[in-house]
């Protein structure tokens, strides 16, 4: 098991959140705090760095979904990068990759945000 | 708080039997006991994660809705728990999780389309959904005696 943890770095105005553990319901409110935190901030350019991640619950991927929203209305986004396989099997199936973009590499990330 | 220190864990009769505190801290135990037994049961990995959602979605609804959705109704439960059994008959996986929160009137609850919800980017109720997508039988029944019972049926062979 193990804890979930949450360390941010920025990469120009481009904000990399790496996630930890497990995104639950109990967890999930530290990383609602931690994007309030940006947006409020005004940093709408966010790509939340998923390889160490060993669970999503609904909790969090509606959660993620209401934020991306909340970052194009500001002419941003919230992407998600490196999603391990087996969560990305689960959020493909259920259809969240329709509207949260996943990407494979970083650089590909930083790259597709309109500006970087 | 130690909460999951608290959860207990036997194994009756072919049967195995957790009780956890009604606390989010709980939710990470219970998945790990329900994804090893999935396992051993012979899931292949793909099935064993949507039973680990599945569950979780369960228990995360206990905790947020069952006992705390109205005051009145925590008084009567000062130390909640959820309880789960959990048991194979020939080539099905079926879990009882069970609780004296809330009822809910879970068959008449329909919550739409889980990708139309994605498209509208709503932000919640797609747990009840999730089980249903997942998992192969879902029975809610609730009653005085008993509490409410959500009984969770995946099989191994449309595996």
């Amino acid at each position: 098991m193990r804890e979930f943890r949450i360390e941010q770095e920025s990469r120009g105005n481009i904000q990399l959140i790496h996630l930890q553990g497990s995104l639950d319901m109990y967890s999930f409110p530290r990383l609602e705090s931690q994007l309030q935190t940006l947006f409020q901030q005004g940093r709408y350019y966010v790509m939340l760095d998923c390889s160490q991640l060993d669970y999503i619950g609904s909790a969090g991927l509606g959660a993620l979904i209401g934020f991306a929203k909340q970052a194009r209305d500001h002419d941003g986004d919230l992407k998600l990068l490196r999603v391990p396989e087996r969560i990305y099997k689960i959020i493909e199936l259920l259809g969240f990759t329709k509207v949260l973009q996943v990407y494979t590499t970083e650089e590909i990330a930083r790259a597709s945000f309109q500006k970087p | 708080m130690g909460h999951e220190s608290n959860i207990d864990i036997k194994k009756s009769t072919g049967r195995l039997f957790v009780r956890a505190p009604v606390h989010g801290k709980s939710l990470h135990h219970i998945r790990t006991v329900i994804t090893d037994l999935a396992r051993q049961v012979g899931f292949p990995e793909d099935e064993v994660a949507k039973i680990e959602m599945a569950v979780d979605e369960a228990c995360s609804n206990i905790v947020e809705h069952a006992y705390n959705a109205d005051r009145n109704w925590t008084w009567k439960h000062p130390d909640p728990e959820i309880r789960l059994a959990i048991h194979t008959e020939a080539d099905r996986l079926i879990i009882q999780i069970a609780d004296n929160g809330k009822r809910f009137d879970f068959s008449a609850y329909r919550p739409g389309n889980i990708v139309d919800r994605i498209r509208a980017m709503r932000s919640g109720g797609y747990g009840i959904a999730i089980m249903r997508q997942f998992m192969d039988e879902v029975e809610y029944k609730s009653d005085d005696q008993n509490g409410n019972t959500l009984r969770l049926v995946k099989c191994l062979k449309k595996s």
